[in-house]
């Protein structure tokens, strides 16, 4: 068990009360975009993701807590919970994640 | 709508929860009004209800009756005592055609377990893995948590004393383990 930031409450939580909910700033295409997709594209909006080794932007869901979705940069080799950042903010830059990293866990 | 229905909890208190150091009762039937609210109505919305919705997440505000905890950035749960819930529900249904809100009844969808007496956050901490020292999760706080793998609303009335809402199908079981903590057949 791990203790997670939740940027809405403002507190670190229990992970028992998180939901894991897949890869971050994956932006889901408009009805007009939709339409005009091939299905190889639409099969590569929902299926495929970077699955990437180190600092991963994910997304994860309070669930019993505070309801809210919000993102978090997670080592995924260490389990390293970087930084947790509410919906809306923008993709972190490696530097920014890099100077995150400095200040320890959060 | 009428909030005079009793009906059947289908849930009793172990005999091992109703004597000793702490005690565990059933808090009866209460209106549960889940209201969710565009921030810059809130005050707006809390001046007309009549009681405070409180900003901060897992804070809570109350008066005669009615106890409103704020659980995420625009939700809050109004619990109320039946006398004063239908009136509330009557008024929070004509300020959400006013107002940027909605308002659901889910007065059935809850029961109250109160938990008190010395040791109270203990016994609640071996299937809820929330810090509950007074620091931490002071008196009046509220939140939604999980007592072992059952989401559950925990609201903090005193130092030493709690209630517990869970889903009523899960109550039973809620209070089941509690039994089974307290005397010890859970870890034999």
């Amino acid at each position: 068990m791990m203790l997670i930031h939740c940027p809405y409450c403002d507190e670190k939580r229990p992970e028992i009360e998180f939901a894991y909910a897949g890869e971050a700033h994956i932006a889901r295409p408009d009805a007009a975009e939709q339409q005009e997709m091939s299905d190889a594209q639409w099969s590569e909006f929902l299926f495929i993701r970077d699955n990437k080794r180190g600092e991963h932007c994910e997304r994860w869901w309070h669930a019993n807590g505070c309801n809210m979705f919000f993102n978090a940069v997670r080592n995924t080799v260490t389990d390293k919970f970087v930084k947790t950042y509410k919906m809306g903010q923008k993709r972190p830059s490696a530097s920014q994640i890099s100077k995150w990293n400095e200040g320890g866990n959060v | 709508m009428s909030f005079d229905i009793k009906i059947d909890q289908g849930v009793e208190i172990p005999e091992v929860l109703q004597s000793g150091r702490v005690v565990a009762e059933l808090a009866g039937e209460k209106v549960r009004l889940s209201l969710r609210v565009k921030s810059a109505d809130r005050t707006a919305v809390a001046k007309a209800l009549g009681f405070t919705l409180p900003a901060k997440i897992g804070a809570t505000s109350s008066k005669v009756g009615i106890t409103c905890a704020c659980l995420g950035p625009d939700e809050w749960i109004v619990i109320a005592d039946q006398d004063k819930g239908g009136k509330l529900y009557g008024k929070a249904l004509k300020l959400a055609s006013k107002y940027d809100m909605s308002v659901t009844d889910v007065s059935f969808r809850n029961i109250g377990i109160t938990v008190t007496g010395e040791g109270a956050a203990d016994m609640i901490n071996v299937g809820c893995p929330l810090d509950l020292r007074l620091a931490a999760f002071p008196v009046g706080s509220c939140t939604r948590s999980v007592y072992e793998a059952v989401p559950i609303l925990l609201y903090r009335r005193a130092e030493d004393s709690f209630t517990v809402e869970c889903w009523r199908s899960f109550a039973p079981y809620v209070v089941g383990l509690m039994a089974a903590h307290r005397s010890g057949a859970a870890s034999t």
